[in-house]
């Protein structure tokens, strides 16, 4: 289980927004949704390759804390990217996201990497908010956008990767301090030889997700 | 369609259930038939878990009778059996996420009850998990967040076993609250949350009687440590090489008070009793209040405390009023122990043994002590340190001999009062009080200065002739004691620092006003050592010291203290162009925020923008930094002197939003000079329109369809940020980039136009070009005599520059625009139109021009007619009116041009309304270009602003124009000087 690093990713933005969805999509491709079950997680983490450096992301879903100042304050503290969630279904989800990106930009570490997220993009037919709205959102705030789908799981892989792409991104810039864990990145530990056989959770998904899932109907 | 659907749904979902009861009944042949995890199966009981997994949480959305299944075969067992086979950790990760999973997506009360039913979760919450692995340890405490998640006053039971006294959720949650991993411990402070918020009596009891004392004991003293750390940090800061830590660890300590705060507000009556007793006798006293004694050690720790305030502001703790003396006997029977201890087991054991109270002995003291005295050796004497050599003797006396006698009861009063108060904690300043009341009743006589140290070396600290490092942690205290809601009003009172929402007040602690001005008098002077982020929170102290809601009780002798007028020699820019910008950028970017979160202000004031530290939290560096200091000091002085003195701002800022013209606005135009154009934008969208130049800004306008003459405003932008430029290979073009400035910053200023306007003919182009160039320096002109004035600078000989000796008087009346804006655009009743500049009664300009002649001007004095009443937009024009007419008359390279633009104003609206006929085109004829081409392209440069008197040969020459062509002659000069080409009724003027 051997990382080059490990970047700590938060999942904020209104309750409904799907957050936990797009979580468990990325850690774990055999949840699919079947049956129209919604399922969700709030922890997650998987092993992604970037320039051929091992990355481990953790993932931290923010819901239901939100009552106590002390913890939102924390994790936003401790993250290297956030991945901030609205519906594009639901304009209101989309009006609040003003007062999330100030709290993020607040109490988060200025090189934090944000990126926006419409999600539900399968419902095509219900939305509410236009794409174009989304990005000019995110250009005006200097953040990266993306329309995705927790249930076909459309750029949801897209989107953490390329949060963490950024990221990296930033470490090879010597924005951030890797030594320096309160930034929500870790250097990971020397690399034992030949561990790589049992422990890629993500590799592992891919190959039997689809087979799975068939199985189990 | 409704109810059909609902069948078809139906009839799915009684399909999907047979699948899944289907594979329910195979899955736990699976679980029963692999027992023993092994290489060979491990892949296929994980797939397993998490397919009974998901089929449980359809059953929860679709049908409960999934889970009579799954509890009658007892599937946890299978769980619990599989992980404690050391299955390895990918067995184990995967069984956390899929519980986690599980608990996460249960939504039905019922569901959850069966899940919990058993005790398995306890069971599995229990298991030695290992730890060391993160990715485990990281599912582990999600899991228990999750189901921290879950509790209320029903669930709770399936967790807290009242007879067995065990509390698995909580205890093992707790056990890692010091977790070198952030998000963990985050984790469990959610998990301790949740559990608190939980309102079940057998339960907090269990939690307070079994468990607060060690992990608030333990708690306490991991924040105590983090907070020496803090210290250590500032201690050894050699040339600011320590920030980047030292904002960890304040960013870290910021958690912990808010943690602390959230514990608080949950208002668990019982276990706030001991959290405070805890932080009271083992942080705050010892660490926080004890080491003030010692001045300088203190800072770091004294605006920690500052930092608390406003972070456990919300402390709503009146269930502490109910406290009794009894409370405070036993708090002042336990000062003995009032120290710095690390807890003598570690918090596991403790739990384990449950002691009720640990034995605190004092095995090693790793408190302010040590730190402190070699800390005085190497600072020495601080100007604060005589006054505290006796508070250190009643001090040392009371921790070392450990009596309770009355001196030290009333160095505990002071000291809290001081101090802790600011802790803010109203537990700690209830105590007080009933403390402060024994103590005072007990020595029959009010406390004295005498007997205040604290107090006094809180206001010795205010005083900064040296620099302000000290001060602005005694201002950030005092502010926060002053705001936090929790703080007895009373209390403040007896300080008389008045809660900044104090109704009433009589009288002010004057020690303390006169501390604070002169902090403003020191800010002043040029070589004040005071940075404006102390500025500002000692004028924000004054007001709130001596403004009540019925107005400023300041005394005069006080208010004639403050110091307004600032050396102009501060301004060192003030000769140049950017002075202007620089005034009007500094003026927006005013307010300091989180100014006590920022780590930086812990460290010795420095100078260097090198260090990163923001421009009001250090002292400038050059003169650009000197020059805008002094700005911002002038602001806020003046600011606060208005303030104390009932005064409305009347100058600033210079520029105000409301008066200035805005797009959609009417303009009464007649008499303006305009010029046409074609104005293409970047995107190579093109329109035609009309610019005109008034006193601050230049617009573009469409004729109104409405009134004959009038043009609708389809852009106004400020003259003063505009670049104009030439087209290199288009004589008749002209670039124009204006810029809207930056409004924070953290915006940039961004262009609202940037377009090439095209005129007739190069001759309209260089018209245009030096009208606009003109009008800027107009604009920035006028800015610039208003800031002198404001500010006192000495005035460049500028009489004819603005024309203040020109007889203005008889301008008054010849505005350049009149304008309507949408609200009034129908109302044609001249009543109305004269309403809006009827108020000139006062020439403007003049005020400012007496200003700036007196010698000694106050600027708060004078009154300000461009900005002043609600026809302000009137004076504004007004002014440029007087002031712009002079140039014409003086300076101007032609002198002709005064003759061109008169048009008899007076007359315009008898002609508007006589040729009024609003089917026809408006104003695009030229109507008198025949008559003097030349002359009108040589004068034009002012003429739009400058209304000249009216002369009679003039409005000669006008009257003969009319007939010649125009509907009205309020197309005047200007308009035909400026006439398009492009206009169809060029043809009728060949």
């Amino acid at each position: 289980m051997s990382y080059a690093y490990l970047f700590k990713y938060i999942i904020i933005g209104d309750t409904g927004v799907g957050k936990s969805c797009l979580l468990l999509q990325f850690t774990d491709k055999r949840f699919q949704p079947v049956h129209d079950l919604t399922i969700g997680v709030e922890f997650g983490a998987r092993m992604i390759n970037i320039d051929n450096k091992q990355i481990k992301l953790q993932i931290w879903d923010t819901a239901g804390q939100e009552s106590f100042r002390s913890i939102t304050r924390s994790y936003y503290r401790g993250a290297a990217g956030a991945l901030l969630v609205y519906d594009i279904t639901r304009r209101e989800t989309f009006n609040h996201l003003t007062s999330w990106l100030e709290d993020a930009r607040q109490h988060s570490s200025s090189n934090m990497v944000i990126m926006l997220i419409g999600n539900k993009s399968d419902l095509e037919s219900r939305r509410d908010v236009r794409k174009e709205e989304g990005e000019s959102f995110a250009r005006e705030h200097g953040l990266v956008f993306m329309e995705t789908s927790a249930k076909t799981a459309a750029n949801v892989e897209e989107a953490f990767i390329n949060t963490a792409k950024e990221i990296y991104q930033k470490i090879q810039q010597g924005l951030f301090d890797v030594n320096n864990e309160a930034n929500g990145i870790k250097i990971g530990p020397q690399q034992p030889a030949g561990a790589s056989s049992g422990a890629g959770a993500g590799s592992r998904h891919g190959a039997q997700g689809s087979g799975d899932t068939s199985n189990c109907c | 369609p409704f109810p059909r659907e609902m069948g078809w749904c139906h009839t799915l979902a009684a399909g999907t259930l047979l699948i899944f009861s289907f594979s329910c009944r195979y899955m736990y042949h699976v679980l029963t038939k692999n027992t023993t995890v092994t290489d060979h199966n491990r892949n296929l009981l994980v797939e397993t878990i998490r397919s009974i997994t998901q089929i449980l949480i359809w059953g929860d959305q679709n049908d409960s009778s999934v889970f009579d299944f799954f509890l009658e075969k007892n599937m946890f067992v299978f769980f619990l059996n599989i992980l404690r086979q050391k299955s390895g950790r990918y067995v184990c990760v995967q069984l956390l996420q899929t519980l986690n999973i599980l608990f996460e997506n249960i939504s039905h009360e019922t569901s959850l009850y069966y899940l919990l039913s058993n005790n398995y979760v306890n069971s599995i919450i229990v298991h030695k998990f290992d730890f060391s692995d993160e990715e485990i340890m990281a599912y582990y405490i999600s899991f228990l967040k999750t189901l921290s998640l879950k509790l209320n006053n029903h669930t709770v039971h399936f967790f807290y076993n009242e007879h067995t006294n065990d509390f698995a959720l909580y205890t093992e949650a707790i056990k890692f609250f010091n977790h070198p991993e952030s998000m963990v411990r985050i984790a469990v402070r959610t998990i301790t949350l949740n559990v608190y918020k939980v309102d079940n009596q057998p339960m907090l009891h269990y939690i307070r009687d079994k468990t607060a004392v060690p992990y608030f004991s333990n708690l306490v003293w991991f924040i105590g440590s983090h907070v020496i750390e803090l210290d250590n940090c500032v201690q050894t800061d050699e040339e600011h090489r320590n920030r980047g830590k030292l904002s960890d660890l304040v960013a870290e300590h910021l958690d912990h008070l808010h943690y602390l705060n959230d514990i608080l507000i949950i208002n668990c009556e019982f276990l706030n009793e001991v959290l405070t007793d805890h932080l009271l006798n083992r942080l705050f006293l010892p660490l926080y209040v004890y080491s003030l004694v010692n001045q300088d050690k203190s800072c770091s720790i004294r605006d920690k405390c500052s930092f608390l305030s406003p972070v456990i502001l919300n402390g709503d703790l009146s269930v502490f009023s109910s406290k009794s003396e009894q409370d405070v006997q036993k708090n002042s029977a336990k000062s003995s122990i009032r120290c710095f201890i690390k807890p003598t087991e570690t918090l596991e054991r403790s739990l384990e043994i449950n002691k009720h109270k640990g034995k605190k002995r004092l095995q090693k003291r790793p408190n302010y002590k040590n730190v402190g005295e070699e800390e005085e050796e190497e600072r020495g004497p601080e100007d604060v340190q005589e006054d505290l050599d006796k508070a250190k003797g009643t001090e040392c006396s009371s921790k070392g001999v450990k009596t309770s006698g009355e001196s030290e009861e009333i160095e505990m009063v002071i000291m809290e009062r001081c101090k802790l108060s600011e802790l803010s904690i109203s537990a700690v300043t209830e105590q007080n009080t009933t403390d402060e009341e024994k103590s005072a009743a007990a020595s029959g006589s009010e406390i004295s200065n005498w007997n205040r140290p604290f107090l006094d070396m809180v206001y010795k600290a205010v005083d900064c002739a040296e620099d302000d490092y000290y001060a602005l942690f005694v201002l950030c205290l005092l502010y926060a004691m002053s705001h936090n809601k929790g703080m007895d009003p009373f209390k403040l009172e007896r300080i008389q620092l008045p809660a900044y929402h104090a109704e009433e007040k009589s009288s002010y602690n004057q020690v303390l006003a006169e501390r604070l001005i002169r902090i403003t008098n020191y800010a002043a002077q040029p070589d004040g050592k005071i940075r404006l982020a102390t500025l500002e929170l000692g004028c924000l102290l004054l007001k709130q010291l001596v403004v009540s809601k019925s107005g400023s009780i300041i005394k005069d002798v006080h208010l004639a203290c403050l110091e307004v007028r600032i050396i102009s020699g501060l301004f060192f820019l003030k000769g140049e162009e950017i002075f202007l910008d620089m005034f009007e950028d500094e003026y927006r970017s005013m307010t300091i925020k989180y100014l006590m979160m920022d780590a930086s202000i812990l460290l010795p004031p420095t100078g260097t923008p090198l260090t990163g530290i923001d421009f009001v939290k250090r002292l400038p560096c050059g003169d650009v930094e000197r020059t805008r200091r002094a700005i911002r000091v002038f602001f806020m002085l003046r600011s606060l002197s208005l303030h104390l003195r009932d005064e409305p701002e009347t100058q600033l800022p210079l520029t105000r939003e409301e008066d200035l013209i805005k797009t959609d606005d009417v303009l009464d135009l007649n008499n303006s000079d305009l010029i046409a154009c074609t104005v293409i934008t970047k995107d190579g969208g093109q329109v035609q329109r009309f610019l005109a130049v008034d006193i601050y800004q230049m617009s573009l306008v469409e004729p109104d369809i409405a009134r004959l003459g009038w043009g609708v405003v389809k852009f106004a932008g400020l003259l003063q940020d505009m670049q104009v430029t030439g087209v290199e290979d288009d004589s008749r073009a002209l670039n124009i980039i204006i810029h809207k400035p930056a409004s924070s910053p953290h915006s940039k200023p961004f262009p609202i136009l940037q377009a090439t306007f095209v005129f007739s003919d190069h001759i309209r182009c260089i018209i245009a070009k030096q009208r606009l160039a003109k009008g800027r320096i107009q604009a920035r002109r006028m800015k610039m005599q208003r800031i002198a004035a404001l500010l006192d600078l000495p005035v460049q000989p500028s009489n004819e520059v603005m024309g203040f000796g020109h007889n203005a008087a008889s301008m008054s009346q010849h505005l350049p625009f009149r304008f309507y804006d949408q609200a009034r655009r129908n109302s044609n009743d001249p009543t109305v139109q004269r309403s809006v500049f009827a108020s000139v009664d006062k020439v403007p300009g003049f005020a400012v021009a007496q200003c700036i002649n007196q010698p000694n001007p106050s600027p708060l004095s004078s009154p300000s007619p461009p900005s002043s009443g609600s026809g302000s937009t009137g004076h504004c024009d007004s002014v440029t009116a007087s002031s712009a007419s002079t140039p014409s008359a003086t300076q101007s390279p032609s002198g002709t041009k005064s003759l061109h633009l008169a048009h008899n104003p007076v007359k315009n609206p008898e002609i508007e309304t006589a040729n009024l006929s609003p089917s026809l085109i408006p104003a695009q004829q030229p109507t008198i270009s025949l008559i003097s081409n030349d002359n009108t392209d040589a004068l034009s440069v002012e003429s739009l602003t400058l209304v000249p008197p009216v002369e009679p040969h003039s409005i000669h020459a006008f009257s003969c124009v009319p007939p010649s062509s125009l509907p009205s002659d309020n197309c005047t000069a200007t308009e035909e000087d400026g006439s398009c080409r492009s206009q169809p009724a060029d043809d009728d003027e060949q």
